[in-house]
Parts: structure tokens; sequence; C-alpha cells
């Protein structure tokens, strides 16, 4: 039996009359690089959504780490291990990336603390927060950046941040929506660097329409179609494919 | 008169009020809908609708009420593309909060110039002979006029349907509604769309003002009496749905009419115990749809301005400085005679705590509480009401106080957070009139005139001061029971800023301002962001409650009017004027604004009228409020305004929070 992280069951949800996801069975193993691709409308972003708890399904379940978490709203799935970053930068623009990295460490231990530490006592004032805050910034490259202001970050940063708040809230498992859209190659390449190097020990879920980038990255590839999963395997399996090609490609010969 | 006809005129009744509701929130609704803003001033252009046809009617006798109907709502129409463009237009773009407290300094000022021009007492507005009879109709007779306004109403709902689904008009302000910038894309100018659709809003509440003033009379409180209802219609209805405000506005009308003669006990609560009901069951109203209209801002102001340029240090010394003044006031007022001054620093002190408490949900968790008198008035009751019963002892009364308002934050909360934005506004607006119009009823909570005569003991078990015996000769002058008093409550707003410094530096307080940074963010790295906003809405509840149950220990009674809405819109404009989102700011807001109002009221007549322009000069140019101005005043010098306001904005940002 192999060692399973995520894996969801007949996983379904109806908008109306619209099936946006159709019965999607996962299975996604412990440390694992896994992409989920599809070209638009695949139902991609609802099958994110229902895995970080922003949607709830119609049918099926979630399982993480062996429990049903299908009814968890976000907050007690990230409190579990399951992180996520967000497509477009999402960080707390009004506070110091310390501040940002520090809340979420501040998270991670967040049933630890008292009453008294809660409401009452300096914030600053846990070594244990403050030492994992000091770790995720320097495993990320902010370390002597701590006081800069979010919002006058360059865009490159301000995604590294992103990451670093991801690393902080010390996930067994990031799900990554789109990380590299809307950008160029060049910071693609670096984006994806980044990921690498930052969380390269996470079990990682990527969600991205562009077949080349997860070719190169993934360990293993779920296309999705209309809903419903048209091919799973290895980059290479997958790409040989002939019903991804039509999907993909329409038809068109190769 | 048989059963069926006494009931079939109340309802005839209940649809002639529903008709003038319908007409105001419709254009209410409108005004929401196409420009996300939030007209507390709709009641006073309502207000001014009936007096401009009062002014034009009287003498011209005969057909002067034809005349008025018709010029004196373009006059309002007109009155409402000038607030328009001057005032609202400049905050398209902010936070819908900004509306709120945009068109609440109108209602004062429009409010007092109608005082100013036709005095305060109502006055008599005679409907034309024409239409003054009975008429009789399927068996029973009914006043004529009665029948004109329903149909009239009608008339006017249905054209204002046509005008905005069946014309160009109509077209364009309903895409501008969607998206702003598209519109203006297609080259269309969109501003003198909304003008024109302000304008519009504006005109229906002056024709519902007329009709209402010949139905009843013109008052200058006319105003700030339907707006309440108004609001709760547009809410029942779906903020930004037509339909939704025409149902709700009769369907409020009839209720109303209907619980005032069968269920006296209930007029005055049925209307805000639908809308809470309502809102729990349907969060979206009735009709709504377009939920999302008012919560994709970006929030752009909506917290204050923090450090400034004065340093932490600069500011804690300042901070000792003025603990150190109001200590040694006593005595100067003492050896000078002028013990008015600890009179009002009293008062400064009651409301900067009660600013501080509203800070805490307003400036940190970012909601909007319309309704904080709710619990500024109940801490006032509550300890009023303990100090009769159970013991006279100011600790234990203050302790029930604020125990009491943090229980009812808890349920209030519970109901309310987990509806977003605007409608919690709304929905703490409700509850606060609920208790408004719930103690007029009540024999434990004196009806209309209150409670009164209460003496508090400033110990526990006998041990303790009692002011009224307190007497310590100092040299040339005496501590005397006012001092005790006056030191009690300074040690105790002090404490509680210190509490809720503490507060704010702690991890909870860090993560309301992740909160406020970013809901979304907070959630996904673990924060239960629900739970957080309801424990600070019940500190927040318990200190409001706090002050009001000094207020009320200090002064020695409590009266209905401590719920009034009114207090809640003080309260905010305290905050905001001082600088909302520092703890400090919102104090000093109050200190000036106490300390002006109590000025001005002495010296003028229409002070509000002063206030209220202060308070929109501020609004549009200072919206972080006073403790930003010395960073905005050095800032200009430094960049001689040419970089603009907009990087001024951003660069503050950079060091907030205290």
């Amino acid at each position: 039996m192999t060692d399973t992280i995520l894996e969801t069951q007949n996983l379904t949800k109806e908008f109306g009359k619209l099936v946006a996801v159709d019965d999607v069975n996962l299975d996604i193993e412990r440390g694992e690089f896994r992409s989920l691709i599809g070209p638009n409308g695949a139902g991609k972003t609802t099958t994110f959504n229902l895995l970080t708890g922003a949607l709830r399904p119609t049918r099926g379940t979630v399982t993480f780490n062996g429990e049903d978490v299908s009814a968890l709203p976000p907050h007690q799935r990230v409190r579990r291990g399951l992180g996520r970053s967000f497509q477009i930068t999402n960080v707390f623009s009004g506070l110091t990336v310390r501040e940002n990295v520090r809340l979420a460490a501040q998270a991670a231990r967040h049933e630890g603390f008292t009453p008294v530490e809660e409401f009452l006592d300096n914030k600053d004032s846990f070594d244990d927060v403050n030492e994992h805050t000091d770790r995720v910034l320097e495993r990320s490259g902010l370390l002597g950046r701590g006081d800069e202001p979010a919002d006058v970050m360059a865009y490159g940063d301000k995604r590294r941040l992103e990451i670093a708040i991801v690393l902080a809230t010390d996930p067994e498992m990031v799900l990554l929506d789109e990380p590299t859209a809307g950008m160029s190659a060049e910071e693609t390449r670096s984006t994806m660097d980044l990921i690498d190097e930052v969380l390269s020990d996470r079990t990682l879920l990527l969600i991205e329409h562009d077949i080349d980038l997860v070719m190169r990255v993934s360990d293993r590839i779920t296309v999705l179609h209309r809903g419903e999963i048209l091919s799973e395997g290895t980059p290479e399996e997958v790409s040989e494919d002939p019903e991804v090609r039509e999907a993909y490609f329409g038809g068109v010969e190769a | 008169m048989s059963v069926a006809s006494a009931v079939a005129e109340q309802v005839l009744n209940g649809l002639v009020v529903g008709m003038v509701y319908v007409l105001l929130a419709a254009g209410l609704s409108i005004i929401f809908g196409v420009m996300d803003v939030i007209n507390f001033a709709h009641g006073e252009l309502f207000a001014l609708g009936a007096y401009f046809a009062f002014a034009i009617a009287g003498p011209l006798g005969g057909a002067g009420f034809w005349v008025a109907l018709v010029v004196a709502p373009l006059l309002v129409g007109v009155v409402g593309m000038g607030i328009e463009r001057l005032t609202v237009k400049r905050l398209y773009g902010r936070d819908p909060l900004y509306h709120i407290l945009l068109t609440f300094g109108l209602v004062l000022i429009i409010n007092d110039l109608i005082t100013s021009v036709w005095g305060k007492s109502a006055q008599p507005f005679p409907i034309p002979a024409v239409l003054d009879q009975p008429v009789a109709l399927f068996g029973f007779n009914y006043s004529l006029y009665n029948y004109g306004i329903i149909i009239f109403g009608s008339i006017l709902a249905l054209g204002t349907w046509l005008l905005l689904n069946r014309t160009r008009f109509g077209m364009i302000i309903r895409a501008g509604s969607e998206d702003r910038e598209m519109v203006r894309n297609l080259g269309i100018n969109i501003d003198r769309y909304y003008t024109l659709t302000f304008g519009l809003g504006a005109a229906l509440a002056g024709v519902a003002g007329i009709v209402l003033g010949a139905y009843q009379n013109v008052s200058p409180t006319m105003g700030s009496s339907v707006i309440i209802p108004a609001f709760v219609i547009v809410v029942l209805g779906g903020l930004g749905s037509f339909r939704g405000a025409v149902v709700g506005g009769l369907f409020v009308g009839v209720v109303q009419t209907l619980a005032r003669t069968y269920t006296p006990f209930l007029e005055g609560l049925i209307v805000f115990l639908l809308m809470i009901v309502v809102l729990v069951v349907r969060p979206k109203g009735l009709f709504g749809t377009n939920i999302g209209a008012g919560e994709h801002h970006d929030g752009a102001l909506l917290h204050g301005a923090g450090g400034g340029v004065l340093s932490s240090a600069t500011r804690a010394k300042l901070g000792y400085a003025a603990v150190g003044v109001l200590v040694l006031v006593p005595f100067f007022a003492e050896l000078t005679g002028v013990t008015y001054s600890v009179t009002l620093l009293e008062d400064i002190l009651i409301w900067a705590l009660f600013a501080l408490s509203l800070d805490l949900v307003l400036g940190y968790a970012g909601l909007v509480s319309l309704g904080h008198t709710l619990f500024y008035g109940v801490g006032a009751y509550a300890s009023v009401l303990t100090l009769m019963h159970f013991s006279p002892s100011v600790f234990v009364a203050l302790a029930v106080a604020v125990v009491v308002c943090a229980v009812i934050a808890w349920s209030v909360g519970y109901l309310s957070i987990r509806v977003s934005g605007v409608f919690f506004a709304m929905i703490t607006l409700a509850f606060a009139e609920l208790f408004y119009n719930a103690v007029f009823k009540f024999d434990f909570t004196g009806g209309s005139d209150g409670l009164f005569g209460v003496d508090v003991f400033y110990g526990l078990a006998g041990l303790g001061i009692d002011p009224r015996e307190f007497e310590i000769p100092l040299g040339i002058m005496t501590i005397d029971g006012g001092m005790v008093q006056y030191y009690f409550l300074l040690a105790v707003v002090v404490g509680s800023y210190l509490l809720a410094r503490r507060l704010i530096r702690a991890p909870f307080g860090s993560v309301l301002q992740a909160i406020r940074e970013s809901e979304e963010r907070a959630s996904f790295i673990g924060y239960d962001v629900t739970a957080y906003k309801r424990r600070a809405f019940v500190v927040s509840g318990g200190l409001a409650g706090l002050a009001g149950g000094l207020f009320a220990a200090n002064n020695g009674y409590v009266a209905p009017s401590f719920l009034h809405w009114i207090n809640s819109g003080e309260v905010i404009v305290m905050t905001v004027l001082g600088g909302m989102g520092t703890l400090y700011g919102p104090m000093i807001g109050a200190g000036v604004f106490v300390a002006a109002e109590d000025i001005l009221s002495s010296y003028i007549e229409q002070w509000q009228l002063v206030i209220g322009v202060l308070f929109v000069l501020f609004v549009i140019f200072v919206p972080r409020g006073l403790v930003s101005l010395p960073q905005t005043i050095t800032e200009h010098s430094m960049f001689e305004s040419a970089v603009g306001d907009r990087t001024s904005v951003k660069d503050a940002e950079v060091e907030r929070h205290d």
C-alpha cells in the first residue's frame, strides 16, 4: 500500500445544472509533486476550491491524512497541514514582511496559547514563534528584509513572501493555484525555482494550464476535462495519451 | 363600522404609508444599487421636499399644491445633484463607510438649515380642498387624498421602473453599476449619469416628503423618523433591488399600521424583528441578488494613520502629559471656580471610551457597527437598574453593565457577523433600534421618562466612599465627592485604554490587523476569521457598555435617548475624526468633537450646521483623521504637493498600528 496524503472520492460539484466537477477520484501520495491540468473550464479551479474548503462538494468526500475534511472550513484544513498559495499575490500589504510571516507562524502554533497569552502578552514575546519566523525568512531568502513594508516590495519579492507565508503555516501539503499566471518565461522559471527551493520537501499539488511547465516539474499529472478525469500518469504517459492530445489540441496532429 | 371594513381601512392606511416608503426606498435603493452609496441624508431630502412644497404652496393658495407637487421635487432633485457633484462624487472608489460618514454630516447640515429657515415646530400643510373629502367605495368611506396617494405613488413607481428598465438612461446606469470602467471605455460620460441618478433618487424622496407632509404635517424631525424604516425596507427587500423596495415598502407600511392598531406593544418593534429574521434566514434580503455589489472594495483608506511623524516615544510622552493635565484640572477648577470644565471633561472622557470601544471593531476588525449605541444605552440601563435594585456599589453596577453588554454583543455578533459588510452595519442598526423602541414599552425601564435619582457608592460591602458625604479639607480647597467621581472616571478610562493597547499588541490584536488587511488570507493561514471578529465585537460591546454605565452612574439617570441612533452616528464621527485604527486617535476625536459641540452650541444657534460642514470637509480632505495631520503637513511641505495625494496615502501606510 502506498502512503496516501490526500484522497477524493466521487467528488462532485454542481452549480445549478452545470456539473463543474464530476465524480473525481484523486489519490495523492505523500511527497509527490502532482499537477492538475486541463483546458479552460475543465473544473480545475472548482476542484481547487473544494480541496481548500472555499466550496463544499455537492457529493463525495475529501480525505486528508486519513481524516474526512469535507465539511471543515478553510482555516481548519490549514491547521491540519493543508496549505495553499494564491494566484494573485495576497499578502498583508499594510504590515511588514516579518509580521506577515510571523502571523502565519503564530497560526501554526495557535492552539497552544492560553487566554492570557492570546489576549494580553506581547505578540513578539513568543520564542518558538519568533524562531520559526526567522527560520522561514531565512529559508525563503527574506532574512534581513523583515522590516520592509510588504506593499512596497517588487512583484517578484511579493511572490517570495507569498511562498514564505505558506511555508510558515507548516503545511504537509501545499496547493498551488496557477502560481505563474500572467508571468513572463523568465519570471515563471524563477518562481518555479523558488517553489522547488522552499517547498520541495512537501507534497505539492499544482493547478496549472501551461502544459509545458507541468511536463517539466511534475512527478505525476492528472488531466481534467469537462469536470472529469481524462487521464492520469507520469508526464510521459500523459503526453502520449491520445485522448489528452484530442482534448488539448482539438484533433490537430502534433 | 364592521370589523372587516375597519381592517380594510387600516390596510389602506398602511398602503398610504407604504407608498411613501416605496418612493423613499426606491430612491435609496437606486442610489445604492448604482453607486454603492448608502445615503443617510435621504430622510433630510425627503423633509426638504415637504418644506419646499410648503413654502411654494402657502403663498399661491388654491392651485399651489399642484404647482408645488411638480416644482418642489425638481428643486430637491437639483439639490441632490449638487450634493453628488460637490461631495459624494469625490468619494467614489473609497470604502462605502465614507459615504455613510459623509451623508451623516449632510444630515446635520440640511436639518439645521431646515430649522433655521422654517423653525423647530411642526406646521400644518393643508391638502387641496378638492382632495379633502371622503369617497364611498366598496361600501365604506375613505379619504380621496389617501386613494390619491396610492394611485399617484403606483404610477410614479411604475414610471421609475420603466425608466430603469426600458430606456437608454436606465440601461446605461445599470451597466454602470456592473462595471463603471467598461461603460466609460465605451465613450459614455458615466459621471453625468451618476449625478442624474442621485438627482432622481433625491426627487423621489422629495415627492414622498410632500405626500406625507400633506397627509400629516411638516416638521424638522420628519426626515429622521423615516430614514431608519426606509433602510429597513431596502435591506428587507434586498439592497439595490427595485422590486424589493416596492414589496418591502408596502409590506412594512401595512405591518406597521396594523401593529399600531391591533398589537400596540409590538409597534416600533415588529419591523426590526422582521428585518432581523429575514437577514438571518436570507442574508441577501428577499429579492437581493447582487450581494457582491458592496463587498468588493479594496477597503481603500478604511484604516487609520498610525504614528505619523511622531515617534512612539514622543507619543508616549504626549500621553503622559495629557493624563497629567487631566489629573490637575480639578484643582485649577476648584481654585478658579470654573467647575464647569470638570463636567465637560467627564463628558469627553466617557465619549472617548465609547469611541475607543468602537475603534476596536471599526478600525481593527473592519466591522462597521452602525448601532453601537446599543451597548452604550444598555450599559447605562443595566448599571442604573443594578444601582436601584441590587447594590449601590458603582463597581458592581459597572461590572453588570460590562457583562450584560458583552453577552448581548456575543449574541448579536453570532447572528450577524457571518453576514458581512453593509448588512452587518444594517443589522447592528436594527438591533439598536429594536432596543431603543423596546425601552419605551416596559415599566421597569421607566418608559419614555427613563430612570433617574440613583446614588452611587464608591466601594464594596459598605467599605468605601460615599461621594455625598465625602470631604477632605486640603489647605485652601477641599477634595469632595465630585473629585472622587472624576478621578474614578479618569482611572477607568485610562485603564481601559491600556487594556485595549495590550489587546492590540497581543496575538489577538495582531490577528485582527491581519483580518483587516485581508480576510481571505487570514483564513488561509489558519485563523477562524468569524470567531476573531466576534471576540472583538464582544470586547468592544463590553467597553461601550462600560462607557454607558459610567455616564449613567455619574449623572444618576438613564433615558431612551441613550439608545438613539444619532449617538451611533456621533461616535463614528468622533472615531473617524480622530483617526481610526489607532487607539488614541478616536479618543482625541471625541475630545475635539464634544468640546467643539459644547463651545459652538453656547455661541451659535446653528452649531449643528458648522459641525456638519467641518465633518464633511474632514471626510473628503482628511479621511485618515486628526492624527494624520502632522504627517500630511510634513509631506506637503516635503513634496510641495507635486506628487499628489495618491502617493502620500500609500507612503502613510508604512508605519501604522499601535
